[in-house]
C-alpha cells in the first residue's frame, strides 16, 4: 500500500481563530503503482489532500501513512527529506513551484539536494524537459518569463528530474493546450505502466484521464464521498453530479443513457467514441454480448 | 508562519469600540502614545494598565491576542529593560558584580521602561484588531487631509501607505510559498542545522524581493486597468460620521493623559 490515510482531519490556521477547516476523516487507500485521479468541486479539499502526501502538510487529526513514513498530528515528527525524494509534489500553480533565476537551475534544485552530482543533475534536468516536450533551449531561461503552459511544463519537470516513485500533481493541464494536455496524460500512464509509479492527479476534466485512471477519488467539502474504479464511477455518476456538483464528461452520460436503454449496465462502459460506436454497431446486428436483453434497434 | 503574526489583521467581534469612527480611534491612539511616553511612575503606569485592560475587553477580543501582538517584541522589551538596569544608579544597591551594581531604581525604571512597551504594542493592536485595513485608511486620510495645505496629498500618503501594510503579509506569504516548494524538493528549513539555515534564509532573499516586484508590477497593471488615477476626485463606499460616542472615545484619553500628566508633576 503506496498511501494509507486513517481518519485524516486537516484546519488551517489549527489554534487561531482564522481556524478552517479542510479536510475531515478523510480514510482511504491507494496502492502502489496505481493511476489515481481526485476530482470534486473548488474548495473540496483536493490541493490540501494531496500536500498531506509529502508532508508539506502535517494532518491536525488522524494518522498518514506514505510509503514507510508516519505522519501523526501528536508525536515527533520523522525527517521527511527521504519521503520528499521518494514523493513528488507539482503545486496548483506553477508560479508556487519555480523559484530560482534560470530553468536550468530550478530543474537541478531537487536532484542537487538528494545528494546528486552536478553532472548527473543537469543531464537529469534535460531528459526531464525532453520528457515534457521542451528542448535544452528553455534551460538558461527565467522560469518567470516563460508562457503559462511552459512555466507549467517547466514546473512539472522540476518534479520528474528528482525520478520519485509515487507523483502527486495538482490540476497538471490546466492553462496547457490539448495537444500538450494529451501528451502529459500519456507521459504520466507511461510512467505508471513502465516504471511502475504511482501517479495521482487531480483533475477538473476528468475526460482527458478517463481512459488511464484506475482509481478514482472524489472529494466534496473536505471530505472523500467516493473512491472506487472508473466502472464504479460510472455507476454513481448520476449520485455524484447531483450531490457533489461533479463535472461528469459527457461520454460517462451518454454511455449511461445508452446502458439504459438497451440494459447494458452490467457490462465494461465504453467511454471512448470507437469503442461506443463498436459497442451500437454489434446492438444493431443483434449481438447483446452478455446482456440476454434484447435493445430496440 | 503567517497565522502567527497578528499585526494588521482584523478580527470582527461586532463590539462597540469596533464601530467608533477610525479617525476617533487614530487620534485616541496618538494621545494613548503621548500619555505611554509620559508615565514615570508606578501608579501612573498602574492607571494606563488598567485603562487599557478596559478598553481590550470593550473589544470582546480575547486578551491573549493582544498578548500575542506584544510577543514579537519581547527581544526589545528585554534589552530596554537590560538598558535601564545598567545605565540608573539610584535607589539602594541590590546586587554587586565587580564594579557594577543593580539598584532598585534601575530594576525599577527598567521594568517600569518594559511594561510601557508592551502595554504600548498591545494596546495600539486594539487599531489593527477592530478596524479593517480600508477604514483605517479612510481614517488616516481624514486625520492627514489639513496636510493639504502644505501641499501634501494625504491620498498619496494613505495609498502609500495601504500598499505597504498591504505588502507585509503578501511578502510572507510568497516567503512561505517558496519555502513550501523548496522543501518539497528536499530542502526543508525545519530540518536544517542552524548554519545551513542561516545561508538557506539569505538564499531566499533575491526570489522573495524580485516576487515581491513582480506582485507590485501585477498590482500597478490592476489599478490601472481599473482606471485608478492618483489624485482624481474618488467617492468613497463608506462614509465616514463622527458620532457623540466618537468624541466621548477621544475625551476618554485626552482624560488619560491629563491624569497620567498629574503624576509627572504631583
Ligand atoms: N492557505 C490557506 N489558508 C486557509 N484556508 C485555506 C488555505 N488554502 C485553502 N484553504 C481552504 O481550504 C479549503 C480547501 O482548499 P483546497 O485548496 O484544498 O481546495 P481545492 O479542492 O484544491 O480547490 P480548487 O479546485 O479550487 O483548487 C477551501 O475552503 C479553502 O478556502
Ligand atoms: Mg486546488
Amino acid at each position: 500500500m503506496a498511501i494509507v490515510f486513517e481518519k485524516v482531519s486537516f484546519a488551517y490556521d489549527e489554534r487561531s481563530l482564522w481556524r478552517h477547516s479542510a479536510l475531515e476523516d478523510v480514510s482511504l487507500e491507494l496502492e502502489t503503482g496505481v493511476f489515481a485521479a481526485v476530482a470534486g468541486t473548488t474548495g473540496s479539499g483536493k490541493s490540501t489532500l494531496l500536500q498531506h502526501f509529502n508532508g508539506i502538510l502535517k494532518p491536525t487529526g488522524g494518522k498518514v501513512r506514505v510509503l514507510d513514513f508516519i505522519l501523526q498530528a501528536e508525536g515527533k515528527q520523522p525527517p521527511l527529506r527521504e519521503l520528499r525524494r521518494r514523493v513528488g509534489l507539482v503545486f496548483q500553480f506553477p508560479e508556487q513551484q519555480l523559484f530560482e533565476d534560470t530553468v536550468e537551475k530550478d530543474l537541478c534544485f531537487g536532484p542537487l539536494n538528494f545528494g546528486m552530482g552536478l553532472e548527473e543533475a543537469r543531464e537529469r534536468a534535460s531528459q526531464a524537459l525532453a520528457l515534457v516536450g521542451l528542448d535544452d533551449s528553455f534551460l538558461p531561461r527565467n522560469p518567470f518569463h516563460l508562457s503559462g503552459g511552459q512555466m507549467r511544463k517547466v514546473a512539472i519537470a522540476s518534479v520528474l528530474a528528482m525520478d520519485p516513485d509515487i507523483i502527486a500533481l495538482d490540476e497538471p493541464t490546466a492553462t496547457l493546450d490539448p495537444q500538450s494536455r494529451a501528451e502529459l496524460a500519456g507521459l504520466l500512464s507511461r510512467l505508471q505502466r513502465e516504471q511502475g509509479k504511482t501517479v495521482i492527479v487531480v483533475t477538473h476534466r476528468m475526460e482527458e484521464m478517463l481512459p488511464y485512471v484506475d482509481t478514482w477519488i472524489v472529494m466534496k467539502g473536505g471530505t472523500k464521498v467516493f473512491q472506487g474504479s472508473p466502472a464504479e464511477l460510472v455507476r454513481e455518476s448520476g449520485r455524484l453530479e447531483r450531490e457533489c456538483g461533479l463535472a461528469v464528461p459527457a461520454c460517462i452520460t451518454t454511455w449511461n443513457q445508452v446502458a439504459a436503454r438497451f440494459g447494458l449496465e452490467h457490462e465494461e462502459p465504453c467511454l471512448t467514441p470507437e469503442k461506443l460506436a463498436e459497442r451500437v454497431v454489434r446492438l444493431l446486428e443483434g449481438h447483446p454480448q452478455g446482456n440476454k436483453r434484447e435493445g430496440g434497434g | 508562519m503567517r497565522n502567527k503574526l497578528l499585526f494588521g489583521r482584523s478580527i470582527d467581534t461586532g463590539s462597540w469600540v469596533h464601530g467608533v469612527d477610525p479617525r476617533a480611534k487614530l487620534t485616541g491612539m496618538v494621545l494613548y502614545l503621548v500619555a505611554i511616553v509620559i508615565v514615570g511612575s508606578w501608579p501612573a503606569l498602574g492607571i494606563a494598565a488598567a485603562f487599557s485592560l478596559a478598553y481590550m475587553t470593550a473589544t470582546r477580543i480575547p486578551l491573549k491576542y493582544f498578548a500575542k501582538a506584544a510577543k514579537p517584541l519581547w527581544v526589545l522589551m528585554v534589552f530596554i529593560f537590560a538598558v535601564q538596569c545598567i545605565t540608573v544608579k539610584q535607589g539602594e544597591e541590590l546586587w554587586r558584580l565587580g564594579s557594577w551594581a543593580l539598584y532598585t531604581g534601575g530594576l525599577s525604571s527598567g521594568l517600569i521602561a518594559a511594561s510601557r512597551m508592551a502595554l504600548l504594542v498591545s494596546f495600539t493592536a486594539i487599531l489593527t484588531f477592530t478596524t479593517t485595513p480600508g477604514l483605517l485608511n479612510q481614517g488616516l486620510a481624514g486625520v492627514l487631509a489639513p496636510l493639504r495645505r502644505i501641499g501634501i496629498s494625504a491620498q498619496r500618503l494613505t495609498l502609500m501607505m495601504s500598499i505597504a501594510l498591504r505588502f507585509i503579509p503578501t511578502i510572507l506569504d510568497e516567503t512561505h510559498k517558496i519555502l513550501k516548494a523548496q522543501a518539497a524538493r528536499g530542502a526543508d528549513l525545519k530540518e536544517m542545522p542552524w548554519k545551513e539555515k542561516g545561508k538557506m534564509l539569505v538564499s531566499l532573499l533575491v526570489p522573495v524581493t524580485v516576487s515581491a516586484f513582480r506582485r507590485a508590477e501585477e498590482l500597478v497593471l490592476s489599478m490601472e486597468s481599473r482606471g485608478y488615477v492618483i489624485g482624481a476626485p474618488r467617492s468613497e463606499y463608506h462614509l465616514l460620521s463622527w458620532r457623540l460616542r466618537d468624541t466621548c472615545f477621544v475625551l476618554s484619553y485626552v482624560v488619560l493623559v491629563a491624569v497620567v500628566l498629574s503624576f509627572r508633576w504631583i
